[in-house]
């Protein structure tokens, strides 16, 4: 095992981490001021994919602007997704609304399928994002540099949006409580739709890295990292941003690691692996790494 | 009173189900296929070739003096519809099914229709065992996955020169680990050397710890080889030749599809070889016709090798509904046991072996600078 | 006019049987088929009502009992020669090992039995959405072992072959027994600790409660009723392979539970035999139209508007006047309770 290789599997965790912590921001975001869990939101992650796609191929735009886009496209299939579904269920049962964010995730990966067929499709980014650029002893790619630079610069204006502004303030204030945020006159649809655009403009950023770092993308590759996001929230503590990105780069680093330090023979029990920890951090800290307010209390 | 009426209609679905669909003059096949879930790539483009299929044999007259209709029952990639739709299919009055592309979902469909005594044929599952598990009733249209790693463990032993070799295996799906026993089996026997065996599983996306073995390997690999279905055939290609490593890749035919070429882009998909289907880059007028004609009717390519197995399945039924002059189970079954070098699509078919595994010519294909060309066309002994 | 109780029992249970009867000697075997998942799935949604309704545990894992009871009962009902063959690493004792339906069903439920004390006992500590992700994990785990472990379970091909024994008879007794014994259990001191559990924890705890045991009771009747019906499924449909099990056949029970509205009994009888019928009558309009996946999207704008509309389900938390018992009359809605 030399120490080139672990590097190179840290730097590898690392991208896939970046990439489901941000998906993993955004289940948060909703759960915290809504407790309501969001399954559609692999379905964003899709979207983001799928419309990195077009825009590149038909609207031929500089990437910048492809990334602008692209965020643009998440937060309105955001708020299009509150509205719609998420809105009438409120006052419903917490059940009730997983089951419905449920039945939006399988309807849009049906819809995706006849519309754009199952067919994977390739996805390219322009020549100047391929190229390797040398970092010591390994070969990055520029793409993977971008992957990690927009995670993390995403995050850190999201913390700071939180922590410093008053929107986002408002945002922590009816997190806690929402009844005593709109007494305050908070105005709390305001705030859930700006949550809500938020995580998805997220997510879809997710779609287009993912996209941009595997090359190949169909309307199904959705599923896998919502479930590894939502898994990775609840990991960090369910409502908890920080947590949420604790969560991500913990269940990337497994992932690669698992499979990059076991034998090969274990290659397959990968999955097991990542689950059977996940149980195990629930069992020794079962709110979750930061999650510290208990609110389901009797 | 709303519980009463919602009883009620739960009533009244039941009965619906109960009257049968009305039948018009045609001879039915059932086309079971994913539709949709994680198998509608593979599937999709097969049910395409089908319908292709009947339209152009109904424009010449149709089978027996009938139209041929082949009606589409999407299983959703999961086995209790397959086992449901199959039992419809059966209801519904098909004379034989055919379909799929993969072991798992004709075990749970075929047995409706065996058990009716109708003939089975599958147009994309490679299992060499399959005829045998199911009996006198289950026909392949493809070649087996024992022909097609035998095939390309001797390309790449004899033609390639391969010493050493890495084996990569799907472990997730049973038609890509038979592919990988076989390809063991083959390169024991031509004295080749397996270094070790790797394992990945359907759906992933990142294959570095596997490439970071694969560089360390001792001895080093001539080759490796890569038991994989189309969804990874791109992902694999690419990150392996992005990674420095220009070794051959070797597989079989879940890399024939054109994302091995657009996903790693021209300049990457170099120097990959694996048996196919004799159909891409095929010459024969068959080839062409049923290339142009798939165009003419749905405005692209074939997407992969599946669209011309599903044509060449429902041609191959046809054509034994006319060599037995009607469409009875038994009938039909022992005129599909007869035939003798049917020209489809994808190779000449014969049922010549007990195994009733047709004796199908393999193209081994290769891809250099994004370009693919058959290298050679290899048989089966007897 | 209020007729007794049993008697509208005894009822029910007559149409049941002559309704069974009649298919049997009637029907296609697309239908027998259809009717016989039904039955399944009203087992897996009345089971699962006792984990997830009544107690209000949010368990995810039931199709891993399915599986473990699935496999269990097909690797019972193999015949001997065919097992040696296709699974080598069997211990010969059970390699040997031949059993009629029956005893091979109730192996399988127990079995599930055994897991799930095997699972409860770290995973119950969790609640709400922990625990929901924590039976997703031990879902995909089982999936894994299934997947992986060879020897004993063919890996990814699976069990095929297997003999056709289910059919609506065996399904109705077992449907029955189900039915009975959900009902049973949430009219009796049990069934009120389980429902005390899911109100309130604090207030369970402070009249003495053991919340853990009751809730690994809850979790362990769910799962053998689950492992049962996964033989029957096996033998049904003549295969058994571990990708079935998934994440989606979960939340499709869940979704049967919901609809019928969780905690009721008769809402998942209704619930489960709604949306089984609801996806074979999208399938021919499916089939004309060649727009495949359409009825998904279909079921699943249904069940949106359900939710919406009803977002309690059908029955709520209740079972049919008509049918309680009668020191739960009057009493059994909070308002409007009326003297007996």
């Amino acid at each position: 095992m030399s120490w080139e290789y672990l590097l190179m599997q840290l730097v590898n965790g690392l991208i896939l981490g970046s990439m489901y912590a941000l998906v993993a921001i955004g289940f948060t975001m909703i759960y915290g001021i809504i407790r309501l869990i969001n399954f559609a939101h692999g379905e964003v992650v899709m979207i983001g994919a799928f419309s990195t796609l077009g825009l590149m191929a038909h609207g031929g735009l500089p990437f910048p602007l492809v990334v602008a886009a692209v965020l643009l496209v998440g937060a309105g299939t955001g708020i299009l997704i509150e509205r719609a579904a998420f809105r009438p269920m409120r006052d419903a049962p917490q059940v009730t609304g997983f089951i419905a964010s449920l039945a939006l995730s399988i309807m849009l990966q049906n819809l995706g399928v006849m519309i754009l067929s199952g067919q994977p499709r390739n996805f390219n980014f322009p020549d100047y994002l391929r190229f390797s650029v040398s970092m010591g002893p390994l070969d990055v790619r520029v793409i993977d540099l971008c992957i990690i630079g927009l995670a993390l610069g995403s995050m850190g204006a999201l913390m700071f949006f939180v922590q410093r502004t008053k929107m986002g303030r408002a945002m922590r204030a009816t997190a806690q409580n929402l009844e005593v945020a709109r007494l305050m006159g908070i105005n709390a649809n305001r705030v859930i739709m700006i949550a809500f655009a938020l995580g998805s403009a997220l997510a879809a950023l997710g779609g287009l890295m993912w996209g941009g770092k595997y090359g190949q993308i169909d309307p199904l590759l959705g599923f896998v990292p919502g479930l590894k996001s939502f898994v990775a929230a609840v990991i960090g503590g369910v409502g908890s941003i920080p947590g949420a990105i604790m969560g991500g780069y913990i269940i990337g680093f497994s992932e690669i690691l698992f499979v990059g330090l076991l034998p090969p023979a274990y290659a397959s029990y990968r999955d097991a692996f990542v689950f059977g920890l996940l149980i195990v951090i629930l069992l020794i800290l079962p709110d979750g790494l930061l999650g510290g307010k208990s609110e389901d209390r009797a | 009173m709303r519980m009463i009426t919602r009883c009620l209609v739960a009533l009244a679905l039941f009965l619906v189900l109960a009257v049968p669909a009305g039948a018009e003059e045609t001879i039915k096949l059932a086309g079971m296929f994913n539709l949709t879930g994680g198998m509608s790539s593979i599937d999709a483009p097969a049910l395409n070739g089908a319908k292709l299929a009947a339209k152009l044999i109904n424009e010449q007259g149709g089978v027996l003096g009938k139209k041929l209709e082949v009606i589409g029952y999407d299983t959703k990639t999961d086995q209790k519809a397959c086992a449901t739709a199959a039992q419809k299919a059966v209801s519904d009055g098909a004379v034989a099914g055919l379909g799929y592309g993969d072991t798992t979902f004709v075990n749970a469909a075929a047995p409706a229709f065996i058990n009716a005594n109708l003939p089975f044929v599958t147009s994309g599952a490679t299992h060499p065992e399959l005829p045998k598990w199911h009996g006198e009733y289950f026909f392949m249209v493809p070649f087996g996955d024992d022909d097609q790693s035998f095939a390309i463990a001797d390309y790449a032993a004899n033609q390639l020169g391969v010493k050493n070799v890495v084996v990569w295996t799907d472990n997730s799906m049973d038609f890509t680990k038979a592919l990988s026993k076989f390809f063991k089996q083959r390169i024991e026997e031509l004295g080749v050397n397996m270094i070790y065996e790797d394992f990945f599983m359907m759906g992933d996306k990142n294959f570095s710890a596997q490439i970071a073995r694969l560089k360390n390997a001792n001895p080093e690999a001539d080759a490796v080889f890569i038991a994989s279905i189309p969804n990874e055939a791109g992902l694999t290609t690419k990150q392996i030749r992005e990674s420095g490593l220009d070794l051959p890749i070797i597989s079989a035919d879940g890399f024939d599809t054109e994302l091995l070429v657009t996903v790693p882009g021209k300049k990457l998909a170099n120097d990959i070889y694996f048996s196919s289907h004799t159909y891409r880059e095929d010459t024969r007028p068959e080839v062409l016709n049923f290339i142009e004609e798939y165009n003419k009717e749905y405005g692209r390519d074939p997407e992969n090798a599946f669209a011309p197995l599903g044509f060449d399945a429902v041609g191959l039924l046809a054509d034994a509904m006319e060599r037995a002059g009607s469409t009875d189970g038994p009938k039909l079954r022992d005129a599909l046991a007869a035939t003798r070098g049917y020209e489809a699509v994808t190779g000449e078919i014969s049922y010549t072996r007990p195994s009733r595994v047709p004796v199908k010519a393999v193209s081994i294909i290769s891809v250099k600078n994004g370009e693919y060309k058959v290298e050679q066309i290899w048989m089966p002994e007897i | 006019m209020r007729l007794p109780r049993s008697f509208l029992f005894t009822l029910l249970l007559g149409v049941g049987l002559l309704l069974v009867w009649f298919m049997e000697a009637r029907m296609s075997s697309y239908f027998l088929m259809v009717a016989g998942f039904v039955g399944i799935n009203i087992i897996l949604a009345v089971s699962l009502n006792i984990t997830n309704g009544f107690t209000g545990l949010f368990s995810l894992g039931h199709p891993a009992f399915m599986a473990v009871g699935g496999y269990v009962t097909a690797i019972l009902t193999f015949p001997a020669m065919r097992k040696a063959m296709f699974l080598p690493d069997l211990p010969a004792w059970l390699a040997g090992l031949e059993l009629p339906f029956l005893p091979a069903l109730l192996f399988g439920g127990a079995m599930a039995v055994i897991v799930a004390l095997f699972v409860g006992v770290p995973v119950l500590r969790l609640k709400g959405h922990y625990l929901a992700v924590a039976t997703i994990g031990f879902l995909i785990i089982v999936q894994v072992l299934l997947k992986n472990m060879e020897g004993w379970t063919r890996g990814p091909l699976g069990l095929s072959g297997l003999p056709a024994i289910t059919n609506l008879w065996w399904i109705a007794l077992f449907v029955l027994t189900c039915i009975v014994t959900a009902w049973r259990i949430k009219f009796s001191s049990f069934g009120r600790r389980l429902q005390a559990v899911r109100e309130n924890e604090m207030a369970a705890k402070c009249i003495g409660m053991n919340l853990f045991l009751t809730r690994i009771q809850a979790l362990c009747v769910g799962a053998f009723f689950a492992g049962v019906a996964g033989g029957l499924w096996a033998h049904l449909i003549t295969v058994i392979t571990p990708n079935s099990f998934s994440l989606v056949m979960a939340f499709t029970i869940v979704v049967m539970v919901v609809v019928g509205g969780s905690g009721s009994i008769t809402g998942s009888v209704l619930g489960a035999t709604v949306v089984t019928l609801l996806t074979e009558v999208f399938r021919p309009m499916e089939e004309q139209l060649g727009l495949y996946g359409m009825s998904e999207v279909l079921m699943s704008l249904v069940l949106l508007l359900i939710l919406i509309l009803r977002p309690r389900g059908l029955f709520g938390t209740d079972e049919p006047i008509f049918l309680l018992p009668d020191e739960y009359r009057g009493t059994w809605k909070a308002k409007g309770m009326k003297k007996k």
